[in-house]
């Protein structure tokens, strides 16, 4: 929990007392210091077009519309915090094995904890290696669903690492649902393949 | 509401009535008599717009009379044919085939295109008039009874449009029409988001409501999911891994405005819901070890937690009245819809026994549509007491992902029916079923907004 908790700080920079006890207390309703969107955020509708209509002030599909890009994000505490490592900066070893998991499904089966008691032997015998825990799954289900349960999968591979004895603050996790298949034919042999955890490292 | 126009309607009404055994499907069964129904805006309604249906108003729409400016690119023709589809997908009018300009200031050319309109079986006849001006688009819709042997005027209202937007004139017509006859304005003049692209590389993109004249609303290369509109049609919320890690945003497509950054925390970052006030946005954080339903005040950056369960708690969707919000717990073993309210508080399940995803409340609030997975993927609608739940969908292919049209009467929807995910369309009750997207790629998530300022 300390180690959750400071990276937890570390990542975000938010106010730090709300954050640690947060963290530790787990209150039944959580007031903690969001990201405050900038610029008047609460902007009101205005009232559908009627009765003698004039020049809309938007324009809506219009091609003069400004496209969101990487350019013109809004300072944001949460994005300009540099807190996360960058997952494209982590690659596969082939030491470390994916882990599999049933459908609908995030429990670490028997097999799979053999898999893992060598990954987190791996991960100790290179204790300057950062791990990324990918949580992937099948395209059966609907995508945000999905999202959740490829993060359960990446956190209990994760627990039981850290169970193992690899320290918490080595491990970042990343869910990516259903959107990066390794396998992509509509068969229960792909999906088999699909619903897994997948280990990325990068040096410290 | 006049008299006059108060007879007209009547007039009108009786007719539709008499006139059910012209229609297709009423010549399979004995005619009966439409009771008006009346909607909650407390206007007299004139059609029944509860579902399918089987008496449809016909409707002649022929090109419009151009009153100004110079017409070299044939808008007076495409903005009747325009007004006419979306007539037509309403599901409430049946528009009468029938070609020709009508020359403008000429009662008697006009009087005798009605007349060979009301032989042809119509109804009402709409006329529009159209000026180009060097900047912008004008229109004039009136609208005519033609039940009557004077052809009596029912209506008439101007609108514009900017020049390069024509057929938001249309739809702004279509949409009186539907008004002058229900009560309720249409939906034409709406849009679709959705998301477009392969496996790990979806971009977000903004059609008409009908899939014409698609625009990129995100360009970044990355995965980007679930566009969801804000309540003024202003916005569209989304999860996007372009920083990496599946974070939330929000983007004004049509205004030059900063994106917000919605919520960046450790873990995902999923499934927005503007409440509908659009002050509030409900969503998916796993910030806390687990995902669990948050609602974050945008003028504040004030985040309360909703949900506290040690399985998965995601996809929030609001009540029309923002007292309550349904969303979906795997906490009994499988996903299902369950309602809370607004403070996390007075938790019960709406669905059980299944595999239960993507809840959607009707804008009407009576009902929620939702994924229920079979062997495939097919949507359901169910009470909000969760009474009566029914299928949507049946046959080839998944279908699932439902957003509702504004005014509750549409769902559109993916399917990978013909092959391919595309977004289709239907009526509330199944019915009506066609796709709205043609075009090459897999098409997914559509959010249907609401009206357009």
């Amino acid at each position: 929990m300390l180690t959750r908790c400071s990276h937890f700080v570390f990542s975000f920079l938010l106010v730090a007392a709300v954050a640690l006890s947060g963290c530790a207390k787990r209150p039944a309703t959580t007031q903690a210091a969001a990201p405050a969107p900038t610029g008047a955020a609460t902007s009101t509708a205005a009232p559908p077009s009627s009765g003698t209509a004039t020049a809309q002030p938007t324009t809506p599909g219009g091609g003069s519309g400004a496209t969101t890009g990487g350019g013109t994000a809004t300072p944001a505490p949460a994005a300009t915090a540099p807190a996360r490592p960058v997952p494209k900066d982590f690659a596969a070893v082939a030491d470390l094995v994916d882990v599999f998991f049933d459908f609908d499904k995030y429990d670490i089966r028997p097999a799979d904890a053999k898999t893992l008691d060598a990954n987190a032997g791996w991960l100790k015998s290179n204790p300057n290696h950062l791990v990324l825990i990918e949580g992937h799954c099948d395209e059966r289900g609907t995508n945000e669903y999905n999202l959740a349960l490829g993060e359960r999968r990446a956190k209990s591979t994760m627990n039981y690492l850290v169970s193992q004895g690899v320290q918490a603050n080595r491990i970042t996790i990343i869910s990516y649902g259903e959107e990066r298949p390794q396998c992509t034919e509509h068969t229960e042999a792909c999906w088999a393949k699909n619903r897994r955890a997948h280990f990325l490292v990068k040096p410290r | 509401m006049s008299l006059r126009r108060l007879s007209s309607f009547v007039t009108l009404v009786v007719f539709v009535a008499l006139a059910a055994p012209w229609t297709s499907r009423a010549q399979q069964q004995p005619p009966q008599p439409a009771p008006p129904q009346r909607s909650s805006q407390a206007t007299d309604v004139w059609l029944n717009i509860t579902g399918g249906g089987s008496r449809k108003l016909n409707i002649a729409v022929p090109e419009f009379t151009v009153v100004a400016g110079s017409d070299t690119g044939g808008m007076a023709k495409i903005l009747a044919a325009v007004t006419g589809t979306d007539l037509n997908f309403s599901g409430l009018f049946s528009v009468v085939a029938g070609t020709g300009a009508i020359p403008p200031n000429n009662p008697a050319a006009l009087a005798q295109s009605w007349n060979e309109f009301a032989a042809a079986g119509a109804h009402a006849g709409l006329h529009g008039l159209l000026a180009l001006r060097s900047d912008r688009l004008e229109g004039e819709m009136r609208l005519y009874d033609l039940t009557t042997p004077e052809h009596r005027l029912i209506a008439t209202k101007k609108f514009d449009a900017p020049l390069a937007q024509p057929r938001r004139l249309a739809h702004k017509i279509a949409d009186e029409v539907v008004l002058q006859f229900t009560g309720e304005p249409g939906i034409a003049d709406t849009k679709l988001a959705y998301v477009l692209g392969p496996l790990g590389a979806k971009e977000i993109v903004i059609t008409d409501y009908d899939g014409v004249g698609p625009m990129p609303a995100t360009r970044n290369g990355s995965i980007n999911l679930t566009p969801v509109w804000s309540p003024d049609a202003r916005s569209l919320a989304y999860t996007s891994y372009k920083q990496g890690y599946p974070d939330l945003y929000r983007m004004f497509p049509f205004e030059r405005r900063p994106e917000q950054t919605l919520a960046a925390f450790v873990g995902i970052n999923t499934s927005p819901s503007f409440s509908p006030d659009g002050k509030s946005v409900a969503m998916t954080l796993s910030m806390h070890g687990n995902p669990e339903i948050y609602v974050l005040t945008l003028a504040t950056g004030t985040l309360q937690r909703l949900t506290r369960n040690a399985g998965i708690d995601t996809e929030p969707t609001w009540s029309p009245t923002g007292r309550e919000l349904a969303f979906i717990s795997d906490r009994g073993g499988s996903p299902n819809v369950y309602v809370m309210d607004n403070q996390g508080l007075g938790v019960r399940q709406l669905t059980s026994g299944g595999f239960h995803t993507q809840p959607r409340w009707s804008p009407k609030g009576d009902s929620l549509v939702y994924t229920s997975r079979g062997g495939v993927h097919d949507l359901w609608i169910v009470n909000v007491n969760g009474s009566n739940p029914r299928r949507l969908t049946s046959g080839t292919g998944d279908s699932q992902g439902a957003t509702w049209a504004p005014n509750g009467r549409h769902i559109a929807f993916q399917s990978n029916r013909n092959g391919r995910w595309q977004i289709f369309a239907m009526l509330a009750d199944g019915s009506a079923q066609d796709a709205i997207t043609r075009g090459p790629g897999d098409a997914t998530s559509p959010s249907w907004s609401p009206r357009l300022p």
